[in-house]
């Protein structure tokens, strides 16, 4: 695996797209996850509405693939549910570290990461919008 | 010494302000200055006095054209920034609080920046670019970078150069201070800037292991704190 091809264009314009970049007046929930190792993190705050994410907004100190990961889900997230989001973890996680299919449908985009798959110290750079994501969730309704 | 004169003075050293009072030895008046922030005004050789006492960090009687006074410099504390909370700043860390100052490790990542690994020695998990704007740094702030890792370093560094501190140093061999400095540049600083950056860091006494480097740096950085002549280093 070459840097160029983790890197690819698609990854890159989707990191520089940055969607969802930014804060949330009056969240319902939020959430910080850091990575020990490599100092990078990533705060996220939702806002829901019927149970649904109405409005999402992340900030991220750290590497592209994180920023991109990021980005995807400040286009994908709003208008799903908990659920949703916490099954579409569990799949880019099974994607990364078991080398199951990308999902096509609604999470097809999670393909642009396939090529982390064989770089296993950077699959938590990838999952860790996720989790964070998931945190806030939790708090929310909690 | 009036009243107002003392509080005014208790205010400054609260605030972190380097303050000097001056008292006329002659009459016993007692004058507040502000060496770095006032204008020169209507004593431009008192405040050139001030100023250079308190660079200095010495209180003393000096000749001014209206007679003797004593100055009494009141500097804030001497606060050095480390940022990496590497293997050399387990040792560099308590030398800097055996010399007095005031010690901070920064280090984002939390698995080096743990209290275990720096016993008693005042950590924060963040990133260097918010830690730094949240220590607020001033002329009496040294930054010290060791992380080699420039994600984490350059931010530190750049925060560094837009601010007054006294001693930036960034640990790393001749072929990355290189790469750094063009890094620098590439960020819009000066040349000028970019020299203020000590590196390879510390005095060039052939230090070898983390304790020995850790004496290398902070004798480089008490030499700038009083103005010593310290050899450069050579290109060799």
């Amino acid at each position: 695996m070459t840097g160029d091809a983790l890197y690819h264009d698609a990854l890159l314009r989707l990191a520089r797209a940055a969607r969802g970049a930014g804060r949330l007046e009056a969240p319902d929930g939020s959430a910080t996850r850091d990575n020990p190792l490599c100092g990078d993190r990533v705060s996220v705050e939702v806002r829901l509405r019927d149970g649904r994410v109405a409005a999402l907004a992340h900030r991220v100190r750290g590497c592209v693939l994180c920023e991109a990961s990021a980005s995807l889900l400040g286009e994908a997230a709003p208008g799903r549910t908990g659920a949703d989001l916490s099954a579409a973890r569990d799949r880019l996680a099974a994607m990364l570290r078991n080398g199951a299919p990308p999902p096509d449908g609604d999470w097809s985009g999670l393909s642009v990461f396939t090529p982390v798959r064989a770089v296993p110290s950077r699959h938590d750079c990838v999952l860790m919008p996720f989790d964070a994501l998931v945190d806030a969730l939790g708090r929310a309704r909690g | 010494m009036k009243k107002e004169t003392l509080a005014e003075v208790l205010r400054d050293i609260a605030a972190k302000r380097s303050v000097v009072l001056s008292t006329d030895l002659r009459t016993g008046e007692g004058r507040v200055v502000h060496p770095f922030e006032d204008p020169p005004g209507a004593e431009p050789a008192l405040a050139a006095l001030a100023r250079e006492a308190a660079s200095r960090d010495a209180s003393g009687v000096v000749e001014t054209p209206a007679g003797k006074v004593f100055l009494r410099v009141f500097n804030p504390p001497v606060r050095v920034i480390v940022v990496g909370a590497v293997h050399i700043a387990q040792s560099f860390a308590p030398m800097v609080r055996q010399a007095g100052y005031d010690v901070l490790v920064v280090d984002p990542r939390r698995s080096f920046a743990s209290p275990e690994r720096f016993d008693g020695i005042p950590l924060v998990s963040e990133w260097p670019d918010e830690a730094l704007a949240r220590a607020g740094l001033d002329r009496r702030t040294a930054v010290v970078t060791m992380t080699h890792d420039p994600k984490i370093d350059d931010p530190a560094l750049a925060a560094a150069l837009r601010s007054d501190a006294f001693y930036v140093g960034a640990l790393g061999s001749k072929k990355t201070q290189a790469a750094r400095r063009e890094r620098l540049r590439a960020m819009g600083f000066t040349d000028a800037d970019v020299a203020r950056v000590h590196g390879p860091v510390g005095l060039p006494i052939n230090a070898a292991t983390p304790g020995e480097i850790a004496v290398s740096i902070l004798s480089e950085l008490v030499g700038a704190l009083r103005g010593a002549a310290t050899p450069a280093r050579t290109a060799a």
